[in-house]
């Protein structure tokens, strides 16, 4: 659901950490209509300019904290990523990205649900991989940003 | 006399887009919809910093809801079963959690709590004793596809084992909420409009008159026929037929199951299970004029007019609280081409307010 409106498309910069360009980041919504503990956002496919990034290579960031990472995020049992707060997505890229027109490809991974089901003992150590469902998303929406 | 409320789910769009917070949609319910009077919640929607909020918020809560002399109904609890991210919730936890939801439900006034499918037996078992001292009575949701009997070996098992609870204990504080999407007698336009811009690239307009092609045939045969119905609509749109994984699970099927279904339980089964139901989910996903009655409007696909006529000989005096659906099948055309959930509510409200007060004895089911 919201699959155009996942991504704000003025939101994309550079981030610039200790003088030095060290990736880019845009601002992101909960697909969903209620919130979820941040526990339950496991993975992001995230594809710029037809580069694919890692998911150890970008991190979360909401309610005002740091960048997190899904590590992090992992421990974060108790608190709301609610549904209507933005979240940004940090992701390295030595040298950011130049300025103009990018192409995103993007994906949210989250591993809530309705009770008990069928997946669960799995999704403990193995939730999907980017790209490979979860949550309310079900394929990859694409976005034009513009870098300023 | 049945009782009309909303749950604020109906307005989750304007949320997600910052058009309506919930204040707003609490003076939308009390002003315009010609005496409902109900407030249905998602917790973790309403509920700011769930699971703590800052106790200004109950105060702010109660507060509304007194100055415009709103019931609050039902709170609707989640069970998300891998929130620890390090273990499966075991049984224990996941009634905890239903007694922290519990604890807020009563702060905000709330009569019934709604549990999801997937919360076991012996977690509600546990959590009873609270629920009773709170006075907060805890429901199981009847949806689609269940029927109002129990099915053996199927998703639709709870209903036998709720009802089997209840006997047992005895309790006033367990019972159930059947949602209307049960009784989806026909399909939904926008809801096959979406699937074929979806699976075959449809533009809006064409999507509309393949739709509207589709639903003809589906008037002309119905659901029960299903090869003839098939072997009818297939041509027509290959792509809703093509079998595909379900993104939630259970093997291979196509857009047209799920969307040629049928209603998945008999309407006059609601007589049988009357005496559980403590409220109801008014699913609704498209409300449009009815042809010739300028102002009155209609869901063509569920069972109002029956559902309510039934309810009306029961006495039912319980809540029926809208949930609108449709939202998700019209988020594809750009922000100018989402639905207005105020308008469609409105015209829920016309709808139920008129079958509700139909006493005519011409009723036929």
């Amino acid at each position: 659901m919201y699959e155009d409106f996942l991504v704000r498309t003025d939101s994309l910069e550079n981030v610039v950490e200790n003088g030095e360009t060290t990736g880019f980041k845009f601002a992101v919504r909960n697909a969903n209509y209620r919130g979820i503990f941040l526990s339950l956002v496991t993975s992001f496919y995230v594809e710029m300019d037809g580069e694919e990034f890692p998911i150890d290579d970008i991190r979360f960031a909401v309610n005002g904290a740091a960048p997190r990472s899904m590590e992090e995020l992992k421990k974060a049992v108790f608190e709301h990523w609610d549904m209507q707060d933005e979240a940004y997505l940090y992701v390295k890229k030595p040298g950011g990205l130049e300025k103009g027109t990018h192409r995103l490809g993007y994906m949210p991974g989250t591993i809530d649900g309705y009770g008990y089901k069928a997946t669960d003992a799995e999704w403990v150590d193995n939730p999907p991989q980017p790209g490979k469902g979860g949550g309310k998303t079900y394929h990859v929406c694409n976005f034009t940003l513009e870098l300023n | 006399m049945i009782k009309r409320g909303v749950s604020l789910y109906s307005y989750q769009q304007a949320e997600f887009f910052h058009q309506m917070t919930w204040k707003d949609e609490l003076r939308e319910v009390a002003t315009n919809l010609n005496g409902a009077d109900g407030i249905e919640i998602i917790s973790e929607t309403t509920v700011p910093r769930y699971p703590m909020p800052p106790e200004s918020f109950y105060f702010e809560w109660n507060n509304e809801m007194a100055r415009y002399g709103l019931k609050a109904v039902t709170y609707d609890a989640f069970m998300d079963t891998l929130q620890f991210r390090d273990h499966v919730m075991t049984i224990a936890e996941c009634a905890e959690r239903l007694k922290y939801d519990l604890r807020i439900a009563h702060k905000m006034g709330f009569e019934n709590m709604r549990l999801i499918k997937g919360v076991p037996i012996q977690a509600v078992e546990l959590a009873l004793p609270l629920a009773e001292e709170l006075n907060v009575r805890m429901t199981s949701e009847v949806h689609s596809p269940q029927a109002l009997h129990a099915v053996p070996g199927t998703w639709g098992e709870s209903i036998g084992r709720d009802i089997a609870f209840i006997e047992k204990t005895g309790t006033k504080h367990y019972g159930l909420q059947p949602d209307f999407g049960i009784f989806q007698i026909a399909p939904e336009k926008p809801l096959v409009a979406y699937q074929l811009r979806v699976s075959a690239g449809l533009s809006k307009e064409e999507s509309f008159k393949v739709a509207d092609e589709l639903l003809a045939i589906y008037d002309e045969i119905g659901y029960k026929d299903k090869e003839l119905l098939y072997a009818k609509a297939e041509p027509v749109a290959p792509s809703l037929f093509v079998k595909r994984p379900s993104p939630m699970g259970g093997g291979l099927r196509c857009a047209a199951d799920h969307l040629f279904s049928g209603p998945t339980a008999d309407i006059l089964e609601l007589y049988n299970v009357m005496q559980y139901i403590f409220c109801i989910h008014g699913k609704f996903y498209d409300m449009t004029e009815v042809e010739g009655e300028p102002g009155h409007f209609e869901d063509k696909g569920i069972q109002y007019k029956e559902a309510i006529a039934i309810l009306n000989a029961c006495s039912y005096d319980g809540y029926i609280n809208s949930e609108f659906e449709g939202q998700r099948s019209q988020q594809d055309m750009g922000y100018e081409g989402l639905v207005d959930e105020v308008e469609q509510v409105r015209r829920h409200h016309e709808m139920m307010d008129r079958f509700i007060n139909d006493h005519s004895k011409d009723m036929t089911i």
